[in-house]
């Protein structure tokens, strides 16, 4: 069962991250990356990392693709829908892409093979380990959301008056 | 039928980096660039997950709570960078934003 | 040689855990969504089916606004101000996505002797941050819905 799902989340989630990089509406990318990110909260379940694909549906898909959907109707849509990709740069693209799977093979190909073991990476033992060994960047992280929201608001000072 | 260990999800978490990064060198829209940036960090977050599923230690998923954290910061500033950048140039390609200036 | 070279070591030392017990909990999850999916489904199903066939004019694609005819289409501008919030949220959602973790493990740790307090102050120092930026947010503007009068306004 654990490798079927496997097979059937990654080829899902790997079709519709092809098709965020290939849309020509911004809309439909959007639309495909919310659908890569549940995928990808499935495979972090097949990895026991329960906590961790509940975030991921809560802050990827649920928050932060809300504001790029709100960015997107913000934004002009119809001259983006005639541009055309440009063949140099589509090469290009495939080219790096492509080396740098070349290479993850090579450290792929030597790799120890071992079993799993059976750590649940649920919201219990996240937390434990989250407010006790990494209680300074968990202190570091409101400090960089509170940088995040000053320079938000500075950003978009001009629309506030 | 060979049973999924941990290079099948390096293998899987590998492809969907490069497929952030071809997108990022492929589009010329500011906006997908950065969808696919957070494909490239998905990518880094299943990697580090399955590590820590295969060495039995979950230092790995608090890293990808961080990382998830930082991104989310790293998306709201950037959309308003974009958004303040728009209303100023009317346009989100970056092919025409050539210089460092508003 | 296969192309993948884990294949055959890998069926040896691969000692299967038993998944399908942690995978059981997801059922009610997954049923869920398959619900979710076969409604949507069937309601676009219903409509093709048991709608009326025939004569389409133009006027009956255009989108149901409470009997009112439609002004422009939704592709339009929407005001910054939405943008501003829509930001704020996702940096006070994060905040609140620390508070899960921390709420399920307060009272084991709080009786801990080696963290006793410190779960509890760190904490509020995390939130006191956070609550600086809310009130720089709040200071700046950044919250109100209508733009600021300068001036109250005389009484009529």
């Amino acid at each position: 069962m654990h490798d079927q799902l496997f097979w059937f989340f990654s080829i899902a989630m790997l079709l519709s991250g092809l098709l965020v990089i290939l849309s020509r509406n911004p809309v439909n990318s959007a639309m495909f990356l919310v659908v890569a990110m549940c995928f990808m909260a499935g495979l972090f379940v097949l990895l026991e990392a329960h906590f961790l694909a509940i975030i991921q549906i809560l802050v990827y898909a649920g928050a932060v693709m809300v504001l790029f959907l709100f960015v997107i109707m913000f934004l002009d849509l119809k001259a983006e829908r005639r541009r055309r990709f440009r063949i140099l740069t589509f090469g290009g693209g495939i080219i790096v892409a492509a080396a740098f799977m070349v290479k993850v093979h090579d450290v792929v190909e030597d790799m120890p093979l071992v079993a799993a073991k059976g750590v649940a990476g649920t919201t219990e033992a996240v937390g434990r380990l989250l407010f006790t060994r990494y209680l300074l960047p968990f202190e570091v992280a409101s400090l960089l959301l509170l940088v995040a929201v000053v320079g938000v608001v500075l950003l978009s000072k001009r629309d506030l008056k | 039928m060979i049973p999924v260990v941990l290079p099948h999800y390096l293998v899987v978490s590998a492809a969907l980096f490069s497929l952030g990064l071809a997108g990022v060198i492929i589009r010329r829209n500011a906006l997908v660039i950065f969808m696919s940036l957070e494909l490239m960090l998905n990518a880094a977050n299943l990697a580090l997950a399955a590590f820590s599923r295969y060495n039995g230690s979950l230092h790995g998923h608090v890293l990808v709570f961080f990382i998830i954290t930082v991104a989310a910061a790293e998306v709201a500033v950037g959309l308003a960078i974009i958004v303040a950048l728009f209303r100023r140039r009317k346009s989100v390609n970056v092919d025409e934003l050539t210089s460092m200036r508003l | 040689m296969t192309d993948f070279p884990l294949a055959f070591d890998a069926a040896r030392s691969y000692r299967r855990v038993n998944v399908s017990a942690e995978l059981s909990q997801y059922i009610p999850v997954g049923l869920l969504i398959l619900i979710a999916i076969a409604f949507a489904a069937g309601m676009l199903l219903a409509s093709t089916a048991l709608g009326q066939k025939g004569r389409r004019p133009a006027v009956k694609d255009t989108p149901y606004e409470c009997g009112m005819i439609p002004v422009g289409d939704a592709h339009m501008r929407f005001p910054v101000k939405f943008h501003i919030v829509a930001t704020l949220f996702i940096l006070f959602d994060i905040e609140v996505v620390f508070l899960y973790p921390w709420a399920v493990v307060f009272k084991p740790l709080l009786k801990d002797p080696q963290t006793g307090m410190t779960i509890f102050t760190s904490m509020l120092t995390f939130l006191g941050i956070l609550f600086v930026g809310y009130v720089y947010c709040w200071k700046k503007g950044a919250l109100d819905w209508a733009p600021r009068r300068e001036t109250p306004q005389p009484p009529a």
